[in-house]
């Protein structure tokens, strides 16, 4: 039994992690704390649902598309919105993108109104031993596994990559070194956006999706975040991780009711006993 | 006689023939908070869409006390403290002439400590757990009253049809909330009386959208029967995520939700041989059923649900109450309706002292080729139980 959950653990800790790597992104090089990043999430998973529904597209082949339309609709934000808060005091942040998350929550819930949508592909699951294996829990994985090491290649080895973390280094010392900090910022919530987007298109193939399925997911990433170290992008990789599997032990021993009670009692000690997470803060 | 003469003698005969001013000739205005966002608002919908027919029905008949009747309906979100916030001000701002339930036991178990406070008579036709109608001597109400089934003989065609068929173990588990838990309560209860073991109980969050581990644990115990006390969001998920960890009891129930049309498109195939319970069925031979489903479909473009007999039903009740009462006054409504036996399409309605409902009865469907058959009481079945329910990988 514990084997199966810790199986169940892990295969949702790959999708928690690369979702949260998307808001450490955005708080690492902004300084934002991204309360929209749920409702982003959401988003990406209507464009998967009707892609998939309306065009008959295979919903795995969607998730680039639904990337890519995140990506522009994460541009179009900080464009319009967003850019006026980085700089400003870390509240202003705050209720700017709760204000952006309740729009775009109560915006779907008059597009696709509230009722649930799924996308039915590759039900049921592969049967390992006594393992059950979900079948679109492994293929979320394996694109979230995918997705997360695109993202540290690009990171690590790219011009771009170096530049974002430069700005989220010290964004001074980046602009003096000549890099469009005002570029990076954008492009930074256009990949954060794209990452939020693929944990959407994922999820909605896994469970029903509604139009206020977002919150919970920005409480988790932060939760994630917190975890792992704000602003240290390994962390949240890390962090991930040690979310599923704490969710899954904790419901396995206690009961479902108390397993998110744990993870945010952990949350509370964590920021009292070790505050920069288990990896420690930003990134030098 | 001038005309003007004549005008005020009409006025005077209208007035003494009406015995009221004429000004208060206004229509009756009925209020109510509903689900109509949120987690509940499939359903809270459909109950909504029962009173709007209830209503129109009412007003085609030349409405209610000589009136017309108009309905205020406000959008809890399926919260139960935006319900009491939106009582308080139905009641109090909008001064409504009466009141209807909300969808659910929890909205209604909080809205009623509105409508006791402002002794407003309110049929709740959607709350269907025990406890809001039983209460403790010192904490009595007296003017809410139950129209469906309690929420305690929800699972009672599942456990008595695999009781009947030899099965021995059960699992049980619950939404967190009123209504759940009081049908998981009921169900333990109902199996400990057939002999049946309940070799596990728990209840999980609402919202809960992982059942990953829980149905591990139902899994390694191998139970015969998973009944699961639901809303319609976890039904769906549970249904899912016990085919993604290939848990497979010979028979698996769910409470409410399973009943939507929905359900079935959701889960298409998943949902075969998946039992429901449900209080209301169009094919029941109640009194002018077939009717109300007609005229629901061409109204609304869409079939009702239980919840919108329901809603339908109870709107009537408190219609007919009224018009025995020959007034909209609370105490005198109440009497009505503590007196008052009812056969409508929804089925029978008489309640105890308490208001609690003691003649309607509740019906377990099993999902068969993408249809409801009702398979439980036996007087009411059409068909039997395709059972045991096959292993997924048989399917």
């Amino acid at each position: 039994m514990l084997g199966q959950v810790v199986i169940s653990g892990i295969l949702s800790g790959a999708l928690y992690a690369m979702v949260a790597l998307g808001l450490a992104l955005i708080f690492g090089v902004m300084r934002i704390i991204n309360v929209a990043h749920g409702p982003l999430l959401m988003l990406g998973a209507y464009t998967t649902y009707f892609l998939s529904t309306v065009l008959d597209v295979n919903p795995y082949l969607t998730v680039p598309v639904s990337m890519a339309v995140l990506f522009a609709v994460g541009v179009v934000l900080e464009r319009t919105l967003v850019f006026r808060v980085v700089d400003a005091p870390e509240l202003s942040s705050l209720l700017l993108t709760f204000g952006v998350s309740i729009a775009l929550v109560n915006l779907a819930q008059l597009l696709f109104t509230s009722d649930l949508r799924s996308v039915e592909y590759l039900t049921g699951a592969w049967v390992v031993g006594p393992f059950a294996l979900s079948k679109t829990r492994v293929v979320a994985f394996v694109f979230a596994g995918t997705l997360t090491g695109l993202a540290f290649l690009l990171l690590g080895w790219t011009k771009l990559g170096k530049a974002i973390r430069a700005t989220s280094q010290s964004r001074e010392v980046a602009m003096v070194c000549g890099i469009d900090v005002q570029r990076i910022h954008l492009v930074t919530f256009g990949l954060a956006s794209a990452l939020a987007a693929a944990g959407g298109a994922l999820i909605a193939v896994i469970v029903a999706i509604q139009p206020e399925m977002g919150q919970t997911w920005t409480f988790k990433s932060f939760l994630v975040i917190v975890l792992g170290g704000a602003g240290n992008y390994p962390g949240a990789l890390l962090g991930g991780i040690l979310l599923g599997l704490i969710e899954q032990v904790a419901s396995l021993f206690l009961t479902t009711q108390l397993s998110e009670v744990v993870a945010y009692v952990l949350l509370v000690a964590i920021l009292l006993v070790r505050p920069t997470g288990l990896l420690g803060g930003r990134q030098t | 006689m001038t005309t003007k003469a004549l005008g005020a003698l009409i006025t005077a005969m209208g007035v003494v023939a009406g015995g009221l001013p004429a000004e208060a000739q206004g229509p009756i205005r009925i209020g109510a908070s509903l689900s109509l966002t949120g987690t509940y608002a499939k359903l809270g919908r459909n109950q909504h869409e029962g009173y709007k027919l209830c209503v129109k029905d009412l007003n085609t008949k030349g409405g209610l006390l000589g009136r017309k009747v108009e309905l205020v309906v406000y959008d809890d979100q399926s919260t139960p403290a935006t319900a009491v916030r939106l009582y308080e001000k139905l009641i109090t701002e909008d001064r409504v002439d009466g009141v209807m339930g909300p969808y659910s036991s929890p909205v209604t178990e909080a809205s009623v400590n509105v409508t006791e406070k402002y002794k407003k008579v309110m049929v709740a036709p959607l709350a269907a757990t025990t406890s809001i109608f039983k209460r403790p001597p010192d904490k009595k109400r007296s003017y809410v009253f139950m129209v469906i089934s309690p929420a305690e003989e929800y699972l009672e065609g599942l456990i008595d049809t695999a009781a009947k068929r030899g099965l021995k173990t059960v699992a049980i588990v619950n939404e967190d909330t009123l209504f759940s838990k009081a049908a998981a309560s009921g169900a333990v209860e109902l199996a400990k009386k057939r002999g049946m073991q309940v070799v596990f109980q728990e209840a999980y969050p609402k919202g809960n959208t992982d059942f990953s581990a829980l149905l591990t644990k139902v899994k390694a115990l191998t139970p015969d029967v998973l009944a699961a006390a639901t809303y319609f969001d976890d039904a769906v998920a549970l249904t899912r995520q016990m085919r993604e960890l290939d848990v497979n009891p010979k028979a698996y129930g769910v409470t409410v939700g399973g009943d939507l049309p929905e359900f079935y498109d959701t889960l298409k195939t998943n949902a075969e041989y998946v039992y429901g319970a449900t209080q209301w069925e169009p094919v029941l031979p109640y009194p002018n059923n077939t009717e109300f489903f007609e005229a629901y479909k061409k109204e609304f473009g869409h079939e009702p649900s239980y919840h919108s007999a329901a809603g339908y039903a109870g709107c009537l009740i408190y219609a007919e109450a009224v018009k025995r009462a020959g007034t909209l006054d609370a105490d005198r409504v109440r009497e009505q309706l503590l007196k008052l036996e009812m056969r409508t399409i929804f089925g029978e309605y008489k309640v105890d002292a308490d208001g609690f409902q003691v003649a309607h009865k509740i019906v377990t469907f099993q999902w068969q080729e993408g249809r409801k058959v009702v398979v439980w009481p036996d007087e009411l079945a059409l068909a039997k139980p395709r059972f045991p329910t096959p292993p997924w990988n048989q399917r």
